[in-house]
């Protein structure tokens, strides 16, 4: 689900990026790129074997 | 480099991101293969790229905007690195099939570093910032093409995704579509 509303998200930046005020399009982006990146702390709790 | 010819380089990167995105899609219906959560993470990445270049396109070529497909590049480099390491060790196959001998992640790793060494070269040329004032004229048909070929490509991956996943959180290993697997 989250996938989901993070390319919806996205969608909906681009077109404010086209069309709406810039101050609104970078603060979207903000917010995507800090929930991407919580999104890759959720799912990368696997451990890596490693062997170095 | 004028800012003429630095609109039309951003007009390029995101034919350039739609053929990337396109792509993902046409192996995930050819090959039935879904996306796992990761792979779904480096594309939506691969989608946030795009913010820059439409940016640069409708209010001029600013340094600010290469910032934030930098960080973009940046963070896609680290997702689709973590993928590379959890199938590293030998005996391991992959996740999903491999064309011309690397994986889909692998294939991303190389386009994130990619656009990273470029993103760093279009910094280099400071005559594009020099207009900044100026009027901007209206873009042209090909950086609209371009803009709304990544919007709709966007659009398609919320409709898949949403296919994919369901209303729930995505598989680790996803073999069916959760929302046609319940309506049938």
């Amino acid at each position: 689900m989250e996938f989901t509303a993070l390319f919806l998200a996205i969608t909906i930046a681009m077109v404010v990026a086209w069309r709406g005020p810039r101050p609104l399009a970078i603060g979207l982006f903000a917010v995507i790129l800090v929930a991407c990146v919580a999104t890759l702390l959720h799912h990368a709790t696997d451990r890596l074997t490693l062997s170095f | 480099m004028t800012d003429t010819r630095a609109v039309t380089l951003n007009a390029l990167a995101l034919y350039g991101l739609a053929l990337l995105l396109t792509a993902a899609f046409a192996a995930q219906l050819m090959l039935h293969e879904l996306p796992c959560p990761l792979c779904l993470l480096q594309r939506i990445l691969f989608a946030l790229l795009a913010i820059g270049p439409i940016l640069n396109i409708r209010f001029g070529p600013r340094p600010s905007h290469y910032a934030l497909s930098l960080l973009t590049a940046v963070l896609g480099a680290s997702v689709s690195t973590r993928q590379v390491l959890l199938h590293i060790l030998p005996g391991d196959a992959g996740y999903g099939s491999a064309l011309l001998g690397y994986h889909y992640y692998t294939w991303a790793l190389i386009a994130f570093i990619a656009a990273i060494v470029l993103l760093a070269a279009m910094l280099l040329f400071d005559r594009q910032f020099d207009q900044r004032t100026a009027h901007i004229t209206a873009p042209g048909g090909f950086a609209q093409g371009a803009v709304w070929s990544v919007v709709g490509l966007a659009a398609l991956n919320v409709l898949s995704t949403l296919l994919e996943c369901g209303i729930g959180a995505c598989a680790d290993n996803p073999i069916v579509y959760e929302l046609l697997k319940r309506a049938s």
